[in-house]
């Protein structure tokens, strides 16, 4: 097996994979965001409320692949409580660690740095980004209205 | 002792010279192309290069007569009646969406019925679903069994007055079962209900004989058989295409134009409106050539083994369950594991030099049926090798061991 692979996997990924931040669907929530990657199927809803500017009661349930399941269970385990302004500057932080042609961030959240190595893999770009790309833009329309 | 040497024939496709470990298994998707389709394409653009159908100078003319030449053989291979039967299209979809615009609709009505089976590809499905929501008509399915098989009980009775068309895949891409297209044609034509086969993933390595089983429609890609992108074939009979108007105008496609009034030359030039993918026919033909060149029962035999020795090996791995299990298959073989994605399965393989197709292979309805979002899948050609099965397999077992 391919030892970078294996790394990138190793590091966050699996942990997450199989013991995912707030597993739970939440049907009453005020938010549900759908990410949806319609080229492979790849589905998560996004439960959460905002009280007083704070993202609260993040929670996420669906289905899709190691790496967009880890990287679902962090955004929730680095969002809830967050105000929505430093929720959506990790959103960006985050988009900066994976993506090739962002610039690099200091001081990114550590579990963010284990997605760098995705980095490699650029046809899984997408399974990485896919729940935070979906919050970016609520966040921002949030901000922006 | 199988008369097919896969080493011998992978030298003859040069994509494996600039990726000698790699092991393509994703010949469902699309095949490598041998030497001789790469060299025939070349040759064209260098040699041969002109408009068809057009010019008095001798390029033109013996493009043309090259051109011509291809629908020929295709009309022989295919074991249709004439050339007339043969339009080039850009490939399956193209094909089945113009027999469901030009050919179906026409004489849909409100409370017709068109058939289809539970294992259709999208482009088996999208262009008469749309249909049918046109016209006021009804999609009906054909279901088919947990291994992937059809109910042929059910399609016989949903075989009504009101049917007025039926469409279905020789083989399914992403099962691999291989259908009765036979024993379908003939059921449906007795009720007079013309029949169209998708023969997208057969026409490459099954006898095809589209005069023998009197079938309407036939379609498939170039792609898929060793030859180029972008050019296919539908072949139709002769009395539906000139029922038929065409979907695209253009030139090339007329008899008499005025301000007021076109009139449309005869098929299959109709349906070919606008300057072809004449080089991709070129290269058509020679794909075409390289096939008839093999010895078709070896090719049959070698892949039946390829497909038989896959299951054999992928099923003494724990956690992994096939999709698709029918008597008669191709060799096409769709799995999932217990504890890994496809996406991530098909990442680790990749890392090891294998391409397989990871996902929902356009087939959604396929993946609600089993409850599952995607399957990984490895699908064999004439270059592959037992060897290769066996990485495979040791890959897999791996795979499913570190996500435990």
């Amino acid at each position: 097996m391919n030892e970078k692979l294996k790394q990138l996997y190793q590091s966050v990924i699996l942990e997450h994979n199989n013991r995912p931040v707030r597993y739970e669907k939440n049907e009453g929530s005020t938010f549900a965001l759908d990410a949806y990657n319609p080229l492979c199927g790849d589905r998560f809803q996004l439960y959460f409320g905002l009280e007083e500017g704070k993202i609260k009661g993040l929670s996420f349930h669906g289905y899709g692949c190691a790496i967009s399941k880890a990287s679902t269970s962090i955004l929730v385990k680095h969002l809830e409580g967050q105000p929505i302004q430093k929720a959506l500057e990790l959103c960006r932080a985050f988009g900066a660690v994976v993506r090739p042609e962002a610039p690099a961030v200091e001081g990114a959240e550590e579990d963010f740095e284990a997605f760098a190595a995705a980095r490699e893999f650029p046809q899984r770009l997408k399974c990485a980004t896919l729940s935070w790309e979906e919050m970016e833009r609520f966040l921002e329309a949030e901000t922006s209205g | 002792m199988p008369g097919l040497a896969p080493l011998e024939i992978r030298q003859q496709f040069p994509l494996f010279f600039h990726h000698p470990e790699l092991a393509y298994l994703d010949n469902a998707a699309t095949t490598q192309k041998p030497r001789m389709v790469v060299e025939a394409l070349t040759a064209f653009y260098e040699k041969q290069n002109a408009n068809i159908h057009r010019g008095i100078y001798g390029l033109s003319a013996r493009a043309t007569q090259q051109y011509e030449q291809v629908r020929a053989k295709i009309a022989e291979w295919l074991g249709a009646a004439g050339p007339g039967n043969i339009v080039f299209t850009s490939g399956t979809t193209a094909g089945i969406n113009l027999v469901a615009r030009s050919f179906l609709e026409p004489r849909l009505h409100a409370g017709d019925e068109v058939l289809i089976t539970a294992m259709e590809h999208h482009a088996n499905l999208i262009p008469w679903q749309m249909a049918c929501r046109r016209k006021g008509a009804k999609l009906c399915v054909i279901p088919m069994s947990r291994a992937g098989e059809l109910d042929m009980g059910a399609f016989r009775e949903m075989l009504s007055g009101r049917v007025k068309m039926l469409a279905v895949t020789q083989v399914s891409n992403t099962l691999g079962t291989i259908n009765p297209v036979e024993e379908m044609i003939g059921l449906a034509q007795r009720k007079g209900i013309p029949v169209l086969v998708d023969g997208a993933q057969s026409a490459a390595h099954f006898a095809v004989n589209v005069g023998a089983w009197g079938v309407d429609f036939f379609a498939f890609s170039g792609h898929k058989l060793y030859g180029p992108t972008g050019i296919g074939i539908l072949y139709g009979k002769e009395e539906h295409l000139y029922a038929m108007e065409p979907a695209n105008f253009g030139g090339d496609m007329v008899r008499n134009v005025t301000f007021e009034e076109t009139t449309f030359a005869p098929p299959p030039q109709r349906f070919e409106a606008g300057t072809t993918h004449i080089a991709g026919v070129i290269g058509l033909g020679s794909a075409v050539d390289f096939i008839r060149q093999l010895d078709t029962p070896a090719v049959q035999a070698h892949l039946k083994e390829l497909g038989q020795y896959a299951r054999a090996l992928l099923a003494e791995i724990p956690g992994l369950h096939f999709v698709g299990e029918a008597h008669q298959s191709s060799a096409i073989v769709s799995f999932v594991l217990d504890k890994a994605h496809p996406h991530d399965v098909a990442t680790f393989l990749s890392a090891e030099n294998i391409a397989v197709r990871a996902g929902h292979h356009c087939t959604q309805p396929i993946m609600d049926f089993f409850g599952i979002p995607g399957t990984t899948r490895a699908s064999f050609a004439i270059y592959n090798s037992r060897e290769e099965v066996e990485r495979l397999a040791a890959q897999l077992r791996e795979i499913q061991k570190f996500f435990a």
